[in-house]
C-alpha cells in the first residue's frame, strides 16, 4: 500500500432507527481519535442525496481514500455507497460498512449498551478499512437467447414476452406438448372463460413464433457456464414419429393393436389412449408420439406380422430406429417454470381415493365436466356397482394443504376457488344434486373472487365448516363423517360423489433441477427466490429466474404476471448485451493449494474446478475459482484445510484485525 | 502371520517395474524396538517382519516423498509406492484417497489383517526391554514373547494397545494384496473410550484438559507422525496472520491441540499414532475418538472407509436439518 490511508467515517442517524438507541454523535466524536481518520461525521440520512454528497465532498477536499459508513447491513446500502465513492474517483471496494442497525440498535434499547457497542463496530471497521485491497470488476458479453424450461402457461408466457422483445428463445418442455396443467383445466374461476379457448391461441403462437425454438418432448440434461454465459445440452428424446413427415391425422393411433389400453394422462387416466398416442386434440405441435413403454414393437420387439401404424401412414413417418438427440446451444439467461404436481390424495387414507372409485380428486372432476374430457363433459361417476348420475355431490377443501400431517403446511391458494366453480359446473349440469362442501376457510383473495364465492352459494351450494374424519361406504353410498364446527354437530351425510380439493405439491423431478442450476428449496420444498419481497422471480444464481407453481402455488393471474416478471428480468442482461462480473470473488494460494478438493464439493455456485499445473517439474491439481461464478460467499474457505482459498476483502489478514480491534476494547 | 510369504510377496512387489519401493515394517537395533524398512530390491525384502509390535503407520510416509525442483527437461519419477497396511493403517490410505492427497494408481497397497498390536510402553513396563532384538508373535491366548532365548506367553488384555481395544477394522478395508487371512472383528466398547471423560461436568473437563495441554512440549511430533496431517504449508506454523504463537503456555497449546483436532475431525482414522509418540502422554486419542464419535453419530459419515465418499468437509447440504446447531 503505497498511500498512507485517509479514512473518513459517516455515522447515519437513519431517522431515530439508530439515533434513538445510538449517540450518534458520540461515535463520530469517537471515531475522529481512530488511527487514520480523518473526518468523521453524522448525517439523518447518510443514503439520501445530501447525505451521499456529504461523502463525495469530503473525499475531494480532504483527499479520503477509504471510507467508513457506520449505518445498516451491507445487504442494504453497500451498491448504493460503492457508487458514491466510485464517482469521486475512490475504488469502490475501498469501502467499508459498520452495521450499527440491524446488528446493534435494532437488537437494543438501551442507550449505555448500544452506544459502546456500535463504537466497537466503527473500531473494527477502521481496523479493517485500512487493508482492503482495490478490486476492479470486469465485463463479459451476454448471449441474447434465454432458455424457458417447463412450458406450461408460465413458460409459454415468459417465451412470448421474451420473443416478442426480439431475442431467442429455447423452450423445452418435457411431454410431447405445451400446454402444461392449465391445458387439462375446463372452466377458469372466477370469470368462467374456458381454459382452452384463452390458453390454445398461445399455444399455437409459441410454437409458431420465429424467435421460439420449441423443444418438446425434451429434457434439459446439463446446465454450465454463468449469467451472460449458459451452456446448454437438451435431450430431445426420440418420438420414434418422424416429426416433419407425420400430418397428425391420427391413423396410426386408430390402428394400433393396443388401442385405447393405457391411461391417457392427460384425462388423469380416466380416459385411454394408445401406444401411439397424441396428449390431447389441441396438441402443439400435434405430432404423435409412440410410448416406448408401451409399444408392443418396441418392448416386444414384434408386433404381429408388421406394426400396423406403419402400414397405415400414409407419409411413412413411423420409425422405429429414431434415437435420442443431443443438442447443444449457448443462452444468457434461464427461466425455470417447472410447475407442480396435484397432492396424492392416497396420503390421506381416511378419505378412501384408493379404495372407491367414486372418490376423485379436483384435477379428475376438471376433466369429467370438460366437453373434451372422457366422459363429454357429461357428470357420470362408477359407485362401485353402476354408472350414475349422481345426486348428492360432496367437495373436501384443504386436502393436502394446511395439513401437517403429510408435511405441507401452506395454503395451495387455488383450491377454495377452483372447488367453488366445480360447484357451479354441477350446479349448471345437475340443477337437482345436493352439494355440500367441506371447508375449514374460505379464501377468496383475488380480484372477483369473494364476488364469485357469493355467487355460488346463492345457487344453492351448501358450505359446512369442518373438516371430515372419515369417508366410508354403506349400501350403494358413501359416508361423508365430519363435524359442523358452526353448530358443533357430528354429520353424516351420504353421496355419490366426492371430489377430493387436493392441494399442489413441488414436483418430484424438481431435485433435477436443483442439481442442474444449484437451486435451493424454501420451508415448503417449492423453488427459493432471492428475495421474499424484494427479488420474487430471482434466485441465487444470478441470470436464473422462477416462474409459475415452481416457486409456490399460484392460480393463473398470479403465474401469467410472475411469468411476464421473469421474462423482463432475464431480458435485463440481453438488452444491455453485458453483465458485470463482481470483483469480490475468491481467490486460490496455488502454491499452498494441497488439491484436496473440498472446495470443488462444496461450492454452492459451481465456480471451482481442479487444474494441473506444473510445480516445479512435477503436475500437481490445484484449485482454481471461476470468477464470473464465484459470488464471494466463503464456504471454500471454510472447507479449507491449508487456508489457501480465500474471498478477497474478507482475507485472514483483513479479518483479525477487524477482530482484534473488537476484542481490545473494553 | 507367515513371514515367508509376506517377505516373497514384497519381493515379488519390490522387483516390479513399475514400483519405486516398498514401505514395511523391519526389526530395530535393539529390544522392542522397530524401524520402518524402505525396501527397494528383492533381496532386502528378506528383513520384513509383521508381528505385534508393529504399531507404526507406514501410510504417513506416502505424502512425506520429497519433492525437490526438477532440472527442467527431467521427467519425475512415477513409479508407484508399495505399502504394508494394517487395518487401521489401510484407513489412512483410503482417507487419503477420499481427499485426493494421492492416486490410487500411485500406491500398491498390501494389506495385512491385523489381531491388534501392543501397547509399548505396558510392554516395557511388564517385561523390561534388553539390548537384545525381542520377538513377539501373535499366539492363541495373546502374545508369545522370545527374548533372550526365553518364551513368555502373555494374555492379549494385558498387552493390547487401547486403540486395538476399541477397533472396528483389523481388517484392511483397501488392498491390491492380501497376506494371510482376514481376522475375526471383536466387539469394541460403544464408548470408544470417551465416556469417563465426558460424563463429567464442564468444570472438570476443563481441569482435566488444563492439566493435559499444560504438559504439550509443541514438539509437534503428534502432527508429523499423522498420516494426515501433510500440508505442505500447515497454517498453525504461518507468522501471517498467526493463528497460534509459538510460545508454549496453556493457552497456545490448547489452540494448537484443539485446532489439529479440528482439522482432524471426520478425516482422523483412528491409528492412535499421535497419541504413541507424544512425550507428555496427552490422552490425544480421546479427543479423536469423541470428535469420530460425532461425525458418525450426527452426520452419518465414517472417514477411511469408502474411497468413494465424499469427503466430509465437503459435504454440504442445503437441505441439511442442522438440528444440533444452533
Amino acid at each position: 500500500m503505497s498511500e498512507k490511508p485517509k479514512v473518513g467515517v459517516y455515522v447515519c442517524h437513519c431517522g431515530i432507527n439508530i439515533a434513538s438507541t445510538v449517540d450518534v454523535e458520540e461515535i463520530a466524536s469517537f471515531a475522529r481519535d481512530l488511527p487514520n481518520v480523518e473526518v468523521a461525521r453524522t448525517y439523518s440520512y447518510m443514503c439520501s442525496d445530501p447525505g451521499q454528497n456529504l461523502i463525495k465532498e469530503d473525499i475531494r477536499e480532504h483527499g479520503l481514500n477509504r471510507v467508513i459508513v457506520a449505518s445498516c447491513s451491507p445487504r442494504m446500502h453497500e451498491p448504493t455507497f460503492r457508487k458514491t465513492i466510485q464517482e469521486a474517483g475512490v475504488n469502490p471496494y475501498f469501502l467499508e460498512m459498520a452495521n450499527i442497525r440491524e446488528q446493534c440498535s435494532w437488537v437494543h434499547d438501551d442507550l449505555e449498551v448500544a452506544t459502546p457497542k456500535a463504537k466497537k463496530l466503527v473500531a473494527a471497521s477502521v481496523a479493517k478499512v485500512r487493508l482492503l485491497e482495490a478490486l476492479e470488476e470486469t465485463e463479459v458479453d451476454a448471449e441474447p437467447a434465454t432458455l424457458v424450461i417447463g412450458a406450461g402457461i408460465a413458460g409459454i408466457q415468459a417465451a412470448l414476452d421474451i420473443a416478442d422483445a426480439g431475442f431467442k428463445v429455447y423452450l423445452v418442455e418435457k411431454t410431447p406438448s405445451v400446454g402444461g396443467r392449465m391445458a387439462q383445466l375446463d372452466k377458469t374461476f372466477p370469470t368462467l372463460d374456458c381454459s382452452a379457448c384463452i390458453l390454445t391461441p398461445k399455444m399455437v403462437d409459441c410454437a409458431g413464433h420465429p424467435n421460439i425454438e420449441l423443444m418438446t418432448y425434451s429434457e434439459v440434461e446439463e446446465i454450465g457456464g454463468y449469467i451472460g454465459n449458459f451452456d446448454v445440452k437438451v435431450r430431445k428424446k426420440a418420438r420414434y414419429v418422424d416429426f416433419d413427415k407425420c400430418t397428425g391425422c391420427g391413423d396410426c393411433a386408430n390402428e394400433c393393436r393396443v388401442k385405447d389400453r393405457f391411461p391417457n394422462e392427460f384425462d388423469q387416466g380416466m380416459g385411454k389412449r394408445s401406444a401411439v398416442y397424441l396428449p390431447f386434440p389441441q396438441a402443439v405441435p400435434a405430432k404423435y408420439t409412440i410410448d416406448p413403454e408401451q409399444c408392443l414393437y418396441l418392448t416386444k420387439g414384434k408386433c404381429g406380422k408388421a406394426p400396423k401404424c406403419q402400414e397405415v401412414c400414409g407419409v411413412g413417418a413411423i420409425d422405429f430406429e429414431q434415437e435420442d438427440e443431443f443438442v447443444e446451444f449457448k443462452v444468457g439467461a434461464v427461466i425455470v417454470a417447472t410447475g407442480f404436481d396435484p397432492f396424492d390424495p392416497s396420503k390421506k387414507p381416511e378419505y378412501g381415493y384408493d379404495d372407491y372409485p367414486n372418490v376423485i380428486t379436483g384435477m379428475e372432476m376438471e376433466r369429467l365436466v370438460s366437453a373434451s374430457g372422457p366422459t363429454g363433459g357429461k357428470i357420470t361417476i362408477n359407485n362401485g356397482e353402476e354408472e350414475i348420475e349422481p345426486k348428492e355431490v360432496a367437495f373436501i377443501k384443504c386436502v393436502g394443504s394446511r395439513d401437517e400431517s403429510v408435511g405441507n403446511e401452506y395454503c395451495s391458494r387455488v383450491c377454495c376457488m377452483y372447488t367453488a366453480k366445480q360447484a357451479h359446473l354441477v350446479r349448471e349440469k345437475l340443477p337437482d344434486a345436493n352439494i355440500r362442501i367441506y371447508y375449514m376457510d374460505v379464501r377468496a383473495f383475488g380480484k372477483g373472487y369473494e364476488e364469485f364465492y357469493d355467487r355460488v352459494r346463492r345457487e344453492n351450494v351448501r358450505y359446512i365448516r369442518g373438516n371430515p374424519s372419515e369417508i366410508f361406504k354403506r349400501g350403494n353410498k358413501l359416508v361423508v363423517k365430519a363435524e359442523n364446527t358452526l353448530t358443533s354437530t357430528p354429520v353424516e351425510d351420504e353421496v355419490d360423489l366426492v371430489v377430493l380439493g387436493v392441494g399442489m405439491e413441488p414436483r418430484k423431478e424438481m431435485r433435477d433441477i436443483m442439481d442442474l442450476l444449484r437451486l435451493s428449496q424454501s420451508q415448503d420444498r417449492f423453488f427459493l427466490e432471492a428475495h421474499p419481497k424484494l427479488a420474487p422471480v430471482d434466485t441465487a444464481t444470478d441470470g436464473v429466474f422462477l416462474a409459475g407453481c415452481c416457486q409456490g402455488p399460484k392460480d393463473i393471474p398470479d403465474t401469467v404476471a410472475q411469468a411476464k416478471g421473469a421474462a423482463s428480468s432475464a431480458m435485463i442482461p440481453l438488452a444491455r448485451g453485458k453483465v458485470t462480473i463482481s470483483a469480490q470473488v475468491a481467490e486460490v494460494n496455488e502454491a499452498t493449494c494441497r488439491g484436496c478438493g473440498f472446495c470443488v464439493e462444496i461450492c454452492p455456485y459451481s465456480a471451482i474446478e481442479m487444474v494441473t499445473v506444473n510445480r516445479f517439474g512435477y503436475e500437481i491439481e490445484v484449485a482454481r475459482v471461476n470468477e464470473a461464478l464465484c459470488k464471494g460467499c466463503g464456504s471454500c474457505s471454510a472447507a479449507c484445510l491449508s487456508d489457501s482459498i480465500q474471498p478477497k476483502s474478507f482475507r485472514d489478514w483483513q479479518i483479525l484485525p477487524q477482530i482484534a480491534a473488537l476484542g481490545a476494547m473494553k | 502371520m507367515d513371514l515367508d510369504k509376506l517377505r516373497k510377496t514384497a519381493a515379488e512387489v519390490v522387483a516390479r517395474e513399475d514400483v519405486r519401493y516398498l514401505l514395511g515394517w523391519k526389526k530395530g537395533t535393539f529390544g522392542y524396538r522397530i524401524a520402518p524398512g524402505f525396501v527397494e530390491d528383492a533381496e532386502s525384502a528378506a528383513e520384513l517382519i509383521f508381528s505385534p509390535l508393529c504399531t507404526a503407520n507406514l501410510a504417513t510416509y506416502l505424502t512425506l516423498t520429497e519433492k525437490p525442483p526438477l532440472p527442467r527437461g527431467q521427467e519425475p519419477d512415477d513409479r508407484k509406492v508399495a505399502v504394508m497396511v494394517k487395518g487401521c493403517d489401510s484407513r489412512a490410505v483410503t482417507q487419503l484417497l477420499i481427499e485426493k492427497g494421492i492416486e490410487r494408481e500411485s500406491v500398491v497397497i498390501i494389506g495385512c489383517p491385523c489381531p491388534g498390536v501392543v501397547d509399548h510402553e505396558l510392554l516395557a513396563e511388564k517385561y523390561p526391554e534388553t539390548e537384545e532384538t525381542a520377538e513377539l508373535k501373535w499366539s492363541d491366548k495373546g502374545f508369545l514373547l522370545l527374548q533372550n532365548g526365553e518364551e513368555t506367553e502373555i494374555a492379549r488384555d494385558e498387552l493390547l494397545a487401547e486403540k486395538c481395544r476399541l477397533c472396528r477394522y483389523p481388517n484392511p478395508v483397501v488392498s491390491d494384496i492380501m497376506v494371510g487371512e482376514p481376522v475375526e472383528t471383536w466387539e469394541p466398547d460403544d464408548d470408544q473410550g470417551v465416556a469417563e471423560v465426558e460424563g463429567k461436568n464442564a468444570e472438570v473437563r476443563w481441569e482435566y484438559w488444563q492439566e493435559q495441554f499444560s504438559n504439550c512440549l509443541r514438539c509437534y511430533s503428534c502432527r508429523n507422525v499423522c498420516p494426515l496431517c501433510y500440508c505442505e504449508d500447515c497454517i498453525l506454523d504461518r507468522l501471517n496472520p498467526t493463528w497460534i504463537y509459538r510460545s508454549v503456555n496453556f493457552s497456545e497449546n490448547t489452540a494448537f491441540n484443539l485446532a489439529r483436532a479440528f482439522h482432524l475431525a471426520g478425516r482422523c482414522i483412528e491409528c492412535g499414532e499421535c497419541e504413541r509418540v507424544c512425550p507428555a502422554n496427552i490422552p490425544l486419542g480421546k479427543l479423536n475418538r469423541k470428535l469420530a464419535r460425532e461425525v458418525r453419530e450426527k452426520y452419518g459419515f465414517e472417514p477411511g472407509v469408502d474411497p468413494e465418499a465424499e469427503p466430509f468437509q465437503a459435504s454440504y447440504k442445503p437441505d441439511d436439518p442442522e438440528e444440533f446447531i444452533l
